[in-house]
């Protein structure tokens, strides 16, 4: 008997009461027996009563059944409140929101290392893609020039679009950096949703019913992906999302435009990459169907089909939301189902390699959780305060994209 | 003066109609030159090639309703076998065996499914192939022809309306069945009903087939692979296929579970997401936004194994998953 609390008296009234029954039972005197009978039994209810709570609990810790069996990511340190200026910087550093710190109102409250040290990790995350124009919906080559007959905006080429500068995320958004989002209550902080998208929230969790992917559980995603690209989002938790880090989602044309990599080689005449890499596909350099891997990959991988201006994967590993509606409002032969934002770059399960191309839109709807659809994000420059767009645009704004040399 | 040349004798011509070639499906008998067999339609390369290559092809039966995409299936799978390096691989016989697939993907590859099938036997696409995978002790032959939803649907209401329907499925070693996933979810029982009708019908000629063999072994259940088509248009279909099935087509479901002990459900898509396009008469068409297959191979995958576990004289397999 094992007693956690005053164990040596309790046993001594035990040994006690047992030589009372011995001696009962040696004189022959019932009364003592009984005396010593009922002692024991006091002691050993007593002990009962204070070990009966523990084996208690452990009973009912073992009828619980074990919830998680897949091996998750663990939660990360909260971080402490602190009012100081640069542990708040700090927070926002660690959650990768350091586009907000870059923002006219807020820059002018860091000190130059806390400056220095944001647009380090700006340059890290981000890459430009300087202004210029960028034809979309480039025709074929074999077109007859002579029968065209365009608008204005329109080029024998297809149509051309006039960007600003704007940066883009070198690599789409990970598991790791959306899993943030999550554990910073972003499913809950309602000024970053589209009021019309409130009811459609609750549809918005995972497996096991938490807010977060669909793809994920409990609250986490799968410990050996969170390098990978994030999927099972939405466009309005893309949106979110970007909001809640201070970004936006590429439009169409600035997407296009930092795959292809316009160049132009006369007035009205732009040579533009059929892939980030050059005009063949190429099996090594990009996650598609025909790789045969059949799954995302981390976002490190297939380095080889980095585009001119630095962006991971551009093409394949997952399909990317732009912020562009699907579809052309001039083509009236096309009938949506419902409204469709635009989908880029094809994904890990992507067939054809005409469908893997930096021109190639394809569409679906905004409220979808596919396993192939991620997203990446942008900034403009505009967007943020004039020596912050100085250190990452250089000395000259709207510099003009490089023409080739004449023949 | 007569001088002497050399003729050839019209009968030593004859001779070779004579010699009757018989139809690898129907086992009709046809003349050494026809291209289909006069009885069924079938292609007579089939037989020419089995007697070549000496070879005993397995025949396999993809069936559906009309629209539940058996072309883009068959098509598709015979590229993505023909195209892969490991696992299940395909190596399709005779030219005409690469008809199927290349329509498929020029449709599909510019934005398009490809036409309705036509109802007659002599223009259906046939498939060929040497299957080849670490699973299977040696490659297995089989042909496939992608036969067109509602010749089937007539030769079940009507026997002998399409005599080569009957005779492929009373020789197949498999059967892979095609069910709508769309039109189940929207309510519409006409999915239902045909792959109940399908299934009874299947049902009856295996008991006929049994009751003739009732005096030598019995012959095994064929597997069956029912596919949920378009399934990446329907939320959980990929999720839960059985599930799924046992929603909204309860009655399949349940005939599946009395009748057959060789049947899974699968779900399969090959389209992304899909539109509609206005055509000449302002005619709506379903097309594609993107082609990314996914659920094709296993359910092949599944059947092959059964068909192979069949030949080699195993005991009935377990029943269904």
């Amino acid at each position: 008997m094992d007693c956690s609390k005053r164990k040596w008296p309790l046993l001594c009234v035990g040994f006690l009461n047992i030589a009372v029954v011995i001696v009962g039972l040696g004189i022959g005197s019932l009364a003592l027996v009984a005396l010593g009978a009922l002692g024991s039994c006091y002691a050993l209810g007593v002990c009962y009563r204070r070990r009966g709570p523990k084996r208690r609990k452990r009973a009912s810790a073992r009828r619980e059944p074990v919830v998680h069996s897949l091996p998750m990511a663990s939660a990360p340190k909260q971080a402490v409140p602190q009012d100081d200026k640069e542990g708040l910087v700090h927070d926002l550093l660690t959650q990768g929101r350091y586009a907000l710190l870059l923002r006219p109102q807020i820059i002018d409250n860091l000190d130059a290392a806390l400056k220095r040290r944001t647009i380090e990790e700006l340059d890290d995350e981000m890459a430009l893609v300087p202004a210029g124009e960028v034809v979309l919906e480039p025709v074929s080559q074999q077109t007859d020039d002579t029968t065209w007959e365009g608008e204005e905006g329109e080029t024998p080429q297809g149509r051309v679009v006039y960007l600003e500068p704007v940066l883009l995320d070198r690599h789409p958004i990970t598991n790791a950096q959306y899993q943030r989002f999550v554990d910073g209550g972003g499913y809950e902080e309602m000024s970053i949703w589209d009021e019309d998208i409130w009811g459609a929230m609750l549809d918005f969790v995972d497996e096991t019913g938490y807010p977060g992917p669909r793809y994920w559980r409990n609250g986490k995603h799968a410990r050996d992906k969170a390098e990978h690209p994030v999927t099972g989002v939405s466009w309005y938790e893309a949106v979110a999302y970007a909001r809640w880090s201070g970004k936006r989602l590429p439009t169409d044309a600035e997407w296009t435009k930092a795959g292809c990599w316009p160049v132009a080689m006369s007035p009205g005449n732009w040579q533009q990459r059929r892939y980030p890499w050059g005009e063949s596909l190429e099996a090594d350099r990009a996650n598609l169907w025909d790789a045969g891997i059949g799954d995302t990959v981390p976002i490190d991988k297939f380095e080889d089909g980095l585009s001119v201006g630095g962006l991971q994967q551009m093409i394949g590993n997952v399909w990317e939301w732009t912020s562009t509606a699907y579809g052309s409002p001039d083509d009236a032969s096309l009938a949506l189902p419902m409204p469709m934002k635009s989908l880029r770059g094809g994904a890990f399960d992507t067939y054809f390699e005409n469908q893997a191309t930096c021109h190639f839109q394809s569409g679906d709807n905004p409220l979808s959780r596919k396993h192939n659809i991620g997203f990446r994000l942008a900034l403009g420059v505009c967007d943020l305060a004039p020596e912050a767009a100085h250190l990452v645009y250089g000395s000259a704004e709207n510099e003009p994209l490089p023409v080739a040399a004449e023949a | 003066m007569t001088r002497g040349c050399e003729l050839p004798m019209e009968s030593y011509r004859l001779a070779h109609y004579s010699v009757q070639v018989e139809c690898y499906v129907c086992g009709g008998g046809n003349t050494i030159d026809a291209e289909l067999c006069r009885h069924c339609q079938a292609p007579m390369a089939l037989a020419h090639q089995a007697s070549s290559q000496k070879v005993q092809p397995g025949l396999v039966a993809v069936l559906g309703t009309t629209g539940a995409g058996k072309t883009v299936y068959l098509g598709m799978l015979m590229d993505m076998l023909s195209r892969r390096n490991d696992g299940l691989q395909a190596l399709v016989r005779g030219a005409f065996s690469v008809n199927l697939q290349q329509i498929t993907t020029a449709a599909l590859a510019n934005g398009e499914f490809p036409t309705k099938t036509p109802n007659e036997p002599d223009r259906w696409n046939w498939v060929h192939a040497q299957l080849n995978s670490p699973e299977l002790r040696r490659p297995m032959e089989l042909i496939i022809p992608d036969m067109a939803g509602e010749a089937v649907m007539e030769e079940i209401d009507h026997a002998r309306t399409f005599p080569v329907i009957r005779s492929f499925i009373a020789k197949t070693a498999g059967i892979v069945i095609l069910v709508d996933a769309i039109r189940l979810q929207h309510g519409g029982h006409e999915q239902d009903h045909f792959t109940t009708k399908l299934l009874t019908f299947l049902s009856e000629m295996e008991s006929d087939k049994a009751s003739q063999t009732s005096r030598r072994k019995k012959q095994q259940t064929r597997p069956i692979a029912l596919v949920l088509t378009k399934a990446d248009q329907c939320a959980n279909c990929f999720e839960d296929p059985e599930g799924f099935a046992k929603t909204y087509a309860a009655g399949t479901w349940r005939h599946c579970q009395e009748r057959f002990d060789e049947v899974k459900i699968f779900a399969a898509g090959v389209a992304g997401a899909c539109a509609y396009r206005f055509g000449l008469g302002d005619q709506r068409r379903r097309i594609p936004l993107r082609v990314e297959p996914r659920g094709i191979v296993e359910p092949f995958d599944w059947l092959l194994s059964r068909i192979s576990g069949n030949k080699k004289g195993s005991s009935r397999l377990t029943l269904k998953t």
